[in-house]
């Protein structure tokens, strides 16, 4: 950091201001000689420094297993892939560490390296063999995030810098996926081979670098310290000579926290949104984004009460949406029409019922069920946004004479209710309010939904003969317009089950200072720090 | 009080003993899986099955908790599932931020909180007594975290005095500047806590015999006070500093989300979320030992001043 970097104050009391006159008047120019001093101080420089909120910290630096995407966050900047998504509102793809990439057939990828990408730490430079090792040792040791490289065959090396990626059959979600986000890190061969002996997990402990930062330092539940990489030779030029990345799992602590001038840039909450919006911080722009998280309110189709499809229609037409999203959101979500979010392939533009129910049609439904003074129950997290929409659908379908009792778990016990493999709760579960996330490309979202996933992650124990046809057929369907048409219809089918009632897609609205950052983003709002520029 | 002191250690390794294992089993009955929130949600059965058999979740729960206090005894507090640490390393890198802001909050308190307790006994029944009497009950009343956010909001979001997160980078000042709303959030209700137990405590020594006595030869009120009086008065926050441990430890768990600081607190809240069991027993054994150090402390600072505390 150079000392044109640093920014001084104008407000005449701020912290540093608070520190510089404690340390005057309590202890002098004795204070001001001691090393320790001028190291507390020099902590409010910034300029050079770009200070973000993750919501979680890291617990996993490996791109060949990690999970969660607040540590592809910082992946992305101490990694190089062969292409990566590109900032802005449109999901779209350029390339990285590719000087060029080509789909020579439906199930072959040809790519071309840069020359010149360098490893840190002595092992030279990136090259079609390093390729092949990181993306093959995802399939070789079983990785948890496998899925990610479909049907995956090998990777042939050419020549030092060329390769050709082959699959056993056509896989779409390869460019969406696979090589712009996690799984599409490149690692270093030698490096992880000396790490790990057999290339396996390397967690925590990167053994080199290929991105424009490098992680300097981790303190756990405190920051991630990313520092530029002298050794980069890559195409980005990176503008922040270190990023430091705060994990804050609570978002109203990171908006004190912003508040307050300790960061610089996080994501809020949809509940401040509205009152960012009426009074922004000095200095401060707010940014909204469609987010890729979709939540519903799920039935078990398996459970005595819920079997009869009827029931469950009464139940989506019991509920009605903007009213939740109004009271659990403050009115800042959009309804969902389906688990696709906007601006993806297979994004529906309406629901089968209608977004505000119909009390009258549900009353009939229930009727024609005769199940008439339905009492289910429905399970939620604790967090007071699930309770919300718990006490609200509470509400609705008291209208129609249906009581409902909620549940309410904590994460740890919740994400486990549907799954046969811990026990019978899955017996017992009825209506279950679920929020998934996804990354873009549709087949993430549906594959949750599959008969083989029922009692594993398909709570609702939905099974459709067609919609898992459509499933498989849909992954490798490279025409972009039929493949839209089967997402959409796949949707259909879940909806027409009865077992869901989609809510919202919710949304990722950020808060940065204008006058230190411009920052990058995915459509969705999730940070691309390595793209991010000096205001 | 060598005798008082070895069966109090013992009795201290019982409870350390009962309540970890009781501890043991009663997290391990909360449903929740460690092996689906690590793995997410696209791992095999089988990678799953593995990563449980490598926990020790696969063996029966009296198997599993004799093998935890067999590796305890070798001084092996386990792997963390999620990140490959040692969980002996990520607890005690914890440890002393807890600590720090533990003895920071009951320090202030009682250097606060007693002189004002006192004082309100020697001016009893005067308007500095009835005001201290309000003060000490509204702080006693007012939930810490609310003290947490409006400490926040005036000195770090308003005024911009006072960092709002984290434990800082290093350096003692900016350590200590960014431990002052913790420990003001976490031990002002001990403030008020502790003036009211020394002015009861207080009010009831100058009442008795030997003050009188005192009083009757001529002493100075301020020998009185202070050589007969306080120390004698002051014992029992003495026991009530010591449980006021267990508090305070779970009063950090809240000023560690909140001021988003590391500790054991916000370590302990993550780990039960994701069923990481290692760390939460690495967790439960040093909280659990911490609260019966500080307990047994307290009783034992109590039998050197009191002899009569020696005895039974």
């Amino acid at each position: 950091m150079t000392d044109q970097d640093i920014r001084l104050p104008k407000a005449a009391l701020d912290r540093r201001g608070f520190l510089k006159g404690t340390a005057a008047v309590g202890a002098g120019a004795m204070l001001a000689n001691m090393p320790i001093t001028r190291h507390a101080f020099a902590q409010g420089a910034k300029g050079g420094t770009l200070r973000a909120r993750a919501y979680a910290d890291i617990d996993a630096l490996d791109p060949g297993f990690y999970q969660n995407a607040y540590n592809v966050d910082v992946m992305n900047c101490i990694y190089s892939k062969l292409i990566h998504y590109k900032p802005g509102r449109e999901w779209d793809w350029e390339l990285q560490a590719a000087e060029s990439i080509e789909q020579v057939d439906s199930t072959h990828i040809r790519f071309k390296l840069r020359e010149g990408m360098m490893f840190t730490g002595g092992y030279g430079e990136m090259t079609a063999e390093d390729v092949k090792f990181s993306f093959e040792r995802i399939i070789q040791h079983d990785s948890p995030v496998k899925g990610d490289w479909g049907p995956l065959e090998r990777v042939d090396v050419e020549d030092k810098y060329t390769g050709v990626i082959v699959l056993n059959e056509p896989f779409q979600p390869l460019w969406n996926i696979t090589l712009p986000y996690g799984c599409g890190h490149i690692v270093s061969k030698k490096a992880v081979m000396e790490a790990t002996k057999n290339g396996g997990n390397f967690g925590m402990e990167p053994p080199c670098f290929s991105g424009p930062y490098v992680l300097a330092e981790w303190k756990p539940d405190q920051y991630v310290k990313l520092t530029r990489n002298p050794d980069y030779t890559g195409p980005d030029e990176v503008a922040f000579d270190e990023i430091r990345i705060f994990p804050m799992d609570d978002e109203k602590t990171a908006e004190i926290a912003y508040e307050a001038g300790d960061i610089d840039y996080t994501g809020i909450s949809l509940a401040s949104l509205n009152r960012y919006k009426q009074d922004k911080p000095d200095n401060t722009t707010i940014r909204e984004h469609p987010s890729l998280y979709y939540v519903w309110i799920g039935m078990n189709t398996d459970h005595p009460k819920l079997k009869d499809k009827r029931v469950r229609q009464a139940i989506q037409y019991a509920i009605n949406v903007p009213q939740i999203l109004q009271a659990a959101y403050f009115g800042q979500a959009e309804v969902a029409n389906g688990i696709v979010a906007p601006g993806l392939i297979g994004h529906r533009e309406r629901t089968i019922v209608p977004p505000e129910g119909n009390q009258a049609k549900a009353k009939q439904l229930l009727a024609e069920a005769g199940a008439e003074g339905l009492e289910v129950t429905v399970d939620t997290l604790n967090a007071s946004k699930w309770k919300t929409i718990a006490e609200i659908a509470q509400a609705q379908l008291a209208q129609v004479g249906i009581t409902l009792q909620i549940n309410v778990q904590d994460s740890g016990s919740f994400w486990t209710l549907g799954m046969e493999s811990e026990g019978d709760r899955w017996k017992d579960l009825q209506l279950i309010i679920n929020r998934f996330s996804m990354v873009p490309d549709p087949y993430y979202a549906t594959q949750w939904f599959t008969c083989e996933q029922v009692g594993v992650w398909n709570w609702e124990r939905f099974c459709n003969e067609k919609y898992d046809k459509l499933h498989n057929k849909a992954v490798s369907e490279t025409d972009p317009e039929k493949r839209d048409r089967m997402y959409r219809e796949m949707q259909d089918i879940m909806e027409e089950s009865g077992a869901y009632r989609f809510l919202t897609h919710e949304g990722s609205p950020i808060m940065y200072r204008n006058t230190i950052v411009e920052p990058a983003t995915r459509p969705d709002g999730r940070p691309l720090y390595r793209y991010a520029n000096k205001a | 009080m060598w005798i008082y002191f070895t069966r109090r250690l013992f009795l201290a390794l019982a409870i350390v003993a009962v309540a970890v294992t009781l501890l043991y089993v009663m997290i391990h009955a909360v449903p929740g899986d460690p092996a689906s929130i690590m793995l997410g949600p696209r791992a095999t059965p089988e990678l799953k099955a593995e990563l449980r058999a490598k926990m020790g979740l696969d063996e029966p729960l009296p198997i599993q908790i004799l093998g935890f206090f067999g590796d305890l005894l070798r001084g092996d507090l386990g792997t963390d599932v999620f990140t490959g640490r040692e969980v002996g390393q990520i607890v005690f890198e914890k440890v002393p931020f807890t600590v720090t802001l533990i003895a920071t909050s009951i320090g202030w308190a009682a250097l606060i909180g007693i002189p004002l307790g006192c004082y309100s006994a020697i001016r009893r029944n005067t308007i500095v007594d009835k005001v201290t009497g309000v003060l000490s009950v509204s702080t006693i009343a007012i939930p810490s975290f609310v003290m947490a956010i409006y400490a926040l909001l005036i000195f770090a979001v308003w005024l911009k005095v006072l960092p709002a997160i984290g434990a800082g980078a290093g350096g003692l000042l900016d350590t200590l500047t960014h431990l002052i709303l913790p420990a003001f959030a976490v031990g002002v209700s001990w403030v008020g806590y502790l003036a009211r137990v020394v002015r009861a405590s207080m009010l009831e020594v100058l009442g008795e015999n030997h003050v009188r006595m005192a009083r009757a030869f001529g002493l100075p009120e301020k020998r009185i006070v202070f050589r007969y009086a306080l120390p004698i008065a002051v014992l029992p926050t003495i026991t009530l500093m010591g449980v006021g441990v267990a508090y305070l430890l779970s009063g950090a768990v809240f000023a560690e989300v909140v001021f988003a600081r590391p500790g054991i607190g916000a370590l302990i809240v993550d780990a039960v979320d994701s069923r990481n069991y290692p760390v939460v027993m690495g967790c439960v054994v040093v909280t659990t030992t911490l609260f019966v150090a500080a307990t047994t402390l307290a009783d034992l600072i109590n039998a050197l001043l009191d002899p009569r505390a020696r005895e039974g």
